[in-house]
C-alpha cells in the first residue's frame, strides 16, 4: 500500500517536473516561462522530500522559488512588453546541430547510468532518521566543505557588487540627463562599463529621453 | 526504500538536464536562455541529491547547497545585464547582438 | 742555399706589396724601378741558388725546404714548403732572368701611363705567382700558385679597364683558366685519396702503386693534362689567347709568351713519374701538342695584327713543347721552353718597339718599310724570326731540332708527329716571314710616313732598346746550352729531375736537323716571293681562308656548346624556379597565412547560440571519450 503511494506520489511529481520543464523551454511569454520554473521547482521539491531530503526541499522552495524567481518577475515586469520574444526562425543547421547535441547528451548520460549503475544503483544505503537534517549540513560545511563554503560566499558577494554596478547610472548619463529637457526621466546610459564614462563604439547612442 | 530506485531518479535527472541544454540553443531571448539554464542546473541538482541518498551520505547536499548560491547570483548578473541592454534600447535578441564578429 | 730561394719568391711579392701601399708617395717611374730590381735581385737569388746546386752531387740536388704546416687533418699534412732542384732552378732562372728584362723594358714602354704603378704592382704580383708555382714543393703549393697566376693574367689583361674588348678577353682567359683549374683540382682530389699525400717525393714514390688501379691514374693524369692544357693555350683550349693580346705588350711578352704559358710543360716535366705511369695521357698530351702546332701555324698564316701572329706562334711553339714533353723528351722540351723565352720575348718587345713608335698602330697591312727608318729594330725581328724558324746557328735551331729527333726515335706514333712537326717548320718559316716582309719590306706606306714618332735618332726609350738587344744577344747564344751529340749539359744537369724516355741517336739528330731547316728554308722563300718579291699573289679568299681567318671556328662553336645553353638553362632557371618558387613562396606564405587567418576569424560568429553550441558540442564529445574510456 505504502509503496503504490510512494509510486503515484513520483509519477505525478516526476511528470509535473518534466512537463513544467519542457513548458519553461518552449513558452513565447516569458512571465509564462518563469512561471513554469516555479511550478518545476515546486515538483522537484517533492521529488527531494522522496528522497529524504527535507531541509534541502524546504531551502528550495524558500530560497529559489521564494527569491530568485520573484526577482525574475520583477525585471519580466519591469521590462514589459519588450521581453516577449519574436517569432524564432529557427535557422537550418543550428536547429539540426542543437538536436542533435541534446540527443547525443542523453544518451551518453543514459549509458553512463545504464553501464555503471544497473545492478549496483538498486541498493541504497540504510540512512538514519536524522539523514537531511541541517545539523548534518551544517557539520559538512564547517568541516569538509568549508573552502568551498567560503568561496561561496566571496561568489555572492561578487555577484552584489556586480549588480550594483550594472545598475547604477553613469556620472554621463546624469549630466546628459540634466542637460536634457528639464532633468526629465533619466537618458540612457552612455558608460557600459559603469562609472568609468568612455564609450564603446558601435553600441546605439540615443539622447532622447526614455 | 520504497518507491523507485535511484536509477529512475538519475534518469529523469538527465531529461531536464537536456531539455535545458536544448532550450539554451535555441531560444534567442536571453530570458528564457537564463531560464533554460536554471532547469539544467536543477536537473543537476536532483542528480547530486539522488547520489547523496544512494550513499548515504551528506555532501550531495552541501552541494546542492553551494548550487543554490551559485545559481541565485549568476541570475542577479544576468538580470542586471539584460536590465541595462533593455536600458540602451538594445534588442533582447541574442542574434543581434554581434559586436563580439570577426 | 735554401735562404737564396725563399729571398728569390718573396722578393717580388714585396714589392707589390711595396707598391700598393706606397700608393701616391711613389713616383710612376719609381714604381717601375721597385719593381725591376725586385726582381733582378731574385734574379740573383736564384743564381745563387743555381751555383750551389751545382757544387752538390746528383743525388743531393733535390733539396726542400717547409716554412710551416698549414694544416694537418688525420694522416694528411698540407706545408708551405718549396723544392729547389734542378727543374725549379731552371724555371726560376728563366721567370726572373726574362722577367726582369721586360719589367726593365715596361719602364720605358708604359712611360707615361696614368696608371703606372698598379701595372707594376701586377707585374711584380705575377712574378711572386709564377714563382710559387715552380718553386712549390706538393701539390698544393703548385695550385695555389697556379691561381695566382690566371689571377695575375686576368688583372693584366684587363689592365685597360676603359676597353670593353679587354675587359671581356681577361673574363675569357679566367674561365677558360678556371675550368683547367677545376680538372686539375679534381685530379688532386683522386690523388689524395689514392696516395694519401699532396707531396711531391711522397706521390711519385706511389707512382708504381697507383699504376695497378688502371683508370685512376689515367683519370688523375688526365686531370693535371686538363689543367696543363687551358693554361697554355693548347687545343682545346686555345681560344683564350689570341684575345689576350688586348694587354699591354710586356704583359703579352712575359705572361703570355715566356712565362706562364709555359706553366702547362713545366707541369708535364713536373709530373713526369704519374704520366708515364699512364701513357695513353702521355701520349695524348704529345698529340695535342702537335694538333696545336699545326693548327696555330695555319691560322697565323692570315692573321692582320702584329701581336695576333707572335700570339698564334707562341701557341705552336708550345705545342711543340707539348710534344717533347709528351714523348718523354723533358730536358728538349725545357730546353726549348729556354730557347722560346729569349726569342720569343725579343720579338714581342721589338713589335713592341714599332707599335710604341706608330703610336699605337698594330694592324700590319698598314706598315710598310720600317727597314730603313728602324733598322735596329728590324734587326731584332730579324734575329728572332730566324731563331723562331729555327735556323742555325742561332738557339731555336738546337732546341726545335732536338724535340723532332726525339719525335723520330719515338717508334710510329712519334713518326706521325714528326711529320707534323716538319710541316709546322715549314709554316714557321712561311708565317714569321711574312710578317717581317710586310712590316718592314718594300717603301714607307702612306700611315708610316704620317705618324712615325721617332726619338730623335733612337727607335725607342732606353730602357726599351736595351732589353731587347740583350734578349737579342741571348736568342742568338742561348743554343749554346746544349748541342745535340756534341755537348749537353742542360741534359745532364736536368736528369736528376726528370729522366727522359727518349734519347735521339747522332744519325737521327742529323737528319731531322736537315729537314727541318730545308722546309724552314722553303717556308721563309715562299714568304720572300710571295710578300717580299710579290711574284706570287697570296691566295684568294676561299672558304679555306675563311676557315683560317676564323679560326677554325673554335670561338662559334664553343658559343655555340656552352655559352648559349648555359645563359638558356639560367633564364629558364629564373623563370621557372625561382621566380615562382622563391619569390612566389614568400608571397604564397603570406598570402596563405592571412588566409589562415582569414578562415579562424570566420569562427568568432559573435552569436551567442553558436558559442553555446560549442560548448554543448564540447561536452558531448568529452562524455563520449568518458563513457567509453571508463566503460
Amino acid at each position: 500500500m505504502g509503496d503504490v503511494l510512494v509510486w503515484t506520489v513520483w509519477g505525478a511529481a516526476a511528470f509535473a517536473c518534466l512537463g513544467s520543464g519542457i513548458a519553461v523551454v518552449t513558452f513565447r511569454n516569458p512571465f509564462f516561462s518563469a512561471l513554469a520554473l516555479i511550478g518545476n521547482l515546486g515538483a522537484l521539491a517533492v521529488l527531494f522530500l522522496l528522497l529524504s531530503a527535507e531541509f534541502v526541499a524546504a531551502a528550495q522552495v524558500l530560497i529559489y522559488a521564494g527569491a530568485v524567481m520573484v526577482m525574475f518577475l520583477f525585471v519580466i515586469a519591469y521590462l514589459g512588453g519588450s521581453a516577449t520574444e519574436p517569432p524564432t526562425r529557427v535557422s537550418s543547421w543550428q536547429g539540426f546541430a542543437a538536436a542533435a547535441a541534446g540527443t547525443a547528451l542523453l544518451v551518453e548520460i543514459l549509458l553512463a547510468i545504464g553501464l555503471k549503475g544497473g545492478g549496483r544503483l538498486a541498493d541504497e544505503a540504510d540512512v538514519a532518521q536524522s539523514f537531511g537534517s541541517p545539523a548534518g549540513i551544517g557539520r559538512l560545511f564547517l568541516t569538509d566543505h568549508l573552502l568551498a563554503f567560503e568561496i561561496t560566499s566571496i561568489v555572492l558577494l561578487v555577484a552584489a557588487i556586480g549588480g550594483v554596478i550594472l545598475g547604477s547610472h553613469s556620472r554621463a548619463e546624469r549630466r546628459a540627463s540634466r542637460t536634457a529637457t528639464g532633468g526629465g526621466p533619466q537618458t540612457p546610459d552612455d558608460s557600459w562599463s559603469g562609472p568609468s564614462g568612455t564609450v564603446p563604439a558601435g553600441l546605439p547612442e540615443e539622447a532622447s529621453a526614455q | 526504500m520504497m518507491g523507485p530506485s535511484i536509477t529512475a531518479y538519475l534518469i529523469l535527472a538527465a531529461a531536464l538536464f537536456t531539455t535545458g541544454a536544448v532550450g539554451v540553443l535555441v531560444r534567442r531571448s536571453p530570458l528564457i536562455i537564463l531560464l533554460s539554464l536554471e532547469i539544467m542546473l536543477n536537473g543537476a541538482n536532483l542528480a547530486l541529491i539522488a547520489f547523496s541518498r544512494y550513499h548515504g551520505e551528506l555532501d550531495g547536499h552541501d552541494c546542492q547547497g553551494e548550487d543554490l548560491a551559485v545559481a541565485a547570483s549568476e541570475v542577479v548578473v544576468g538580470l542586471g545585464l539584460i536590465v541595462a541592454m533593455s536600458r540602451r534600447r538594445l534588442d533582447l535578441d541574442v542574434d543581434r547582438l554581434t559586436t563580439l564578429r570577426g | 742555399m735554401v735562404a737564396a730561394a725563399w729571398i728569390c719568391l718573396f722578393a717580388p711579392l714585396a714589392a707589390a706589396a711595396a707598391i700598393t701601399l706606397a700608393g701616391n708617395r711613389l713616383s710612376r717611374p719609381g714604381a717601375g724601378y721597385v719593381a725591376t730590381a725586385s726582381v733582378g735581385a731574385a734574379f740573383v737569388a736564384a743564381l745563387v741558388a743555381f751555383a750551389s746546386l751545382l757544387g752538390r752531387d746528383g743525388e743531393q740536388r733535390d733539396v726542400s725546404s717547409t716554412a710551416w704546416t698549414w694544416l694537418s687533418a688525420g694522416n694528411l699534412d698540407f706545408e708551405l714548403s718549396i723544392l729547389v732542384d734542378p727543374l725549379s732552378v731552371l724555371m726560376m732562372l728563366i721567370v726572373t732572368g726574362v722577367g726582369a728584362l721586360i719589367v726593365g723594358y715596361s719602364i720605358g714602354y708604359m712611360d707615361g701611363e696614368d696608371e703606372e704603378r698598379r701595372f707594376f704592382a701586377y707585374m711584380a704580383l705575377f712574378v711572386f705567382s709564377m714563382l710559387l708555382l715552380v718553386q712549390s714543393g706538393n701539390f698544393l703549393m703548385l695550385l695555389a700558385g697556379w691561381g695566382l697566376v690566371g689571377l695575375s693574367s686576368y688583372l693584366l689583361i684587363g689592365f685597360h679597364q676603359e676597353r670593353p674588348s679587354a675587359i671581356a678577353a681577361a673574363k675569357k682567359a679566367f674561365i677558360m683558366n678556371a675550368f683547367g683549374d677545376a680538372t686539375m683540382v679534381l685530379a688532386l682530389f683522386l690523388l689524395v685519396q689514392q696516395a694519401g699525400t699532396l707531396d711531391y717525393g711522397g706521390t711519385f714514390a706511389q707512382a708504381e702503386e697507383l699504376a695497378s688501379n688502371g683508370w685512376v691514374v689515367n683519370l688523375i693524369a688526365l686531370g693535371l693534362l686538363g689543367g696543363a692544357v687551358a693554361k697554355s693555350a693548347q687545343l682545346p683550349l686555345q681560344t683564350w689567347l689570341p684575345d689576350a693580346m688586348e694587354g699591354p705588350t710586356p704583359v703579352s711578352a712575359l705572361i703570355h709568351a715566356a712565362t706562364m704559358v709555359t706553366a702547362g710543360v713545366f707541369l708535364l716535366v713536373r709530373t713526369a713519374p704519374l704520366f708515364e705511369v699512364a701513357p695513353r695521357i702521355q701520349d695524348l698530351a704529345a698529340g695535342l701538342g702537335a694538333a696545336t702546332l699545326l693548327l696555330a701555324g695555319l691560322i697565323a698564316l692570315v692573321q692582320t695584327d702584329i701581336k695576333r701572329v707572335i700570339a698564334y706562334s707562341t701557341m705552336s711553339q708550345i705545342g711543340y713543347m707539348f710534344l717533347g714533353a709528351g714523348l718523354g723528351a723533358y730536358a728538349n722540351g725545357m730546353f726549348h721552353l729556354m730557347t722560346h723565352a729569349f726569342f720569343k720575348a725579343l720579338l714581342f718587345l721589338a713589335a713592341g718597339i714599332v707599335i710604341h713608335a706608330l703610336v699605337g698602330e698594330q694592324d700590319i697591312r698598314k706598315m710598310g718599310g720600317l727597314r730603313r727608318l728602324m733598322p735596329r729594330t728590324w734587326l731584332a725581328f730579324l734575329v728572332g724570326g730566324l731563331a723562331l724558324a729555327g735556323m742555325p746557328p742561332l738557339s731555336g735551331f738546337f732546341s726545335k731540332d732536338s724535340i723532332l729527333a726525339s719525335a723520330l726515335a719515338s717508334g710510329t706514333y712519334g713518326q706521325i708527329l714528326l711529320a707534323a712537326g716538319l710541316v709546322g717548320a715549314f709554316l714557321t718559316g712561311l708565317y714569321t716571314f711574312r710578317m717581317i716582309f710586310i712590316v718592314f719590306g718594300g717603301a714607307p706606306s702612306e700611315h708610316v710616313r704620317e705618324h712615325l714618332h721617332l726619338h730623335g735618332r733612337k727607335e725607342g726609350p732606353f730602357w726599351m732598346t736595351a732589353t731587347v738587344a740583350v734578349l737579342a744577344v741571348l736568342a742568338v747564344v742561348g743554343g749554346g746550352v746544349q748541342i745535340a751529340g756534341v755537348w749537353h749539359p742542360l741534359a745532364d744537369f736536368l736528369r736528376t729531375s726528370a729522366e727522359p724516355l727518349v734519347e735521339p741517336s747522332v744519325a737521327q739528330d742529323l737528319i731531322t736537323s736537315a729537314i727541318a731547316v730545308a722546309l724552314g728554308l722553303a717556308g721563309i722563300a715562299v714568304a720572300w716571293w710571295t710578300y717580299a718579291v710579290k711574284r706570287i699573289s697570296p691566295p684568294r679568299p676561299s672558304a679555306a681562308r675563311l676557315t683560317l681567318e676564323r679560326k677554325f671556328y673554335f670561338d662559334e662553336a664553343y658559343d655555340l656548346l656552352f655559352y648559349r645553353p648555359a645563359v638558356m638553362l639560367a633564364r629558364a632557371w629564373g623563370n621557372w624556379i625561382e621566380r615562382p618558387l622563391i619569390f612566389g613562396s614568400i608571397s604564397g606564405l603570406s598570402a596563405g597565412t592571412r588566409g589562415l587567418a582569414r578562415g579562424v576569424s570566420d569562427t568568432q560568429t559573435g552569436f551567442l547560440r553558436t558559442y553555446a553550441l560549442a560548448i554543448a558540442g564540447g561536452v558531448a564529445i568529452l562524455a563520449l571519450v568518458f563513457v567509453s574510456v571508463r566503460a
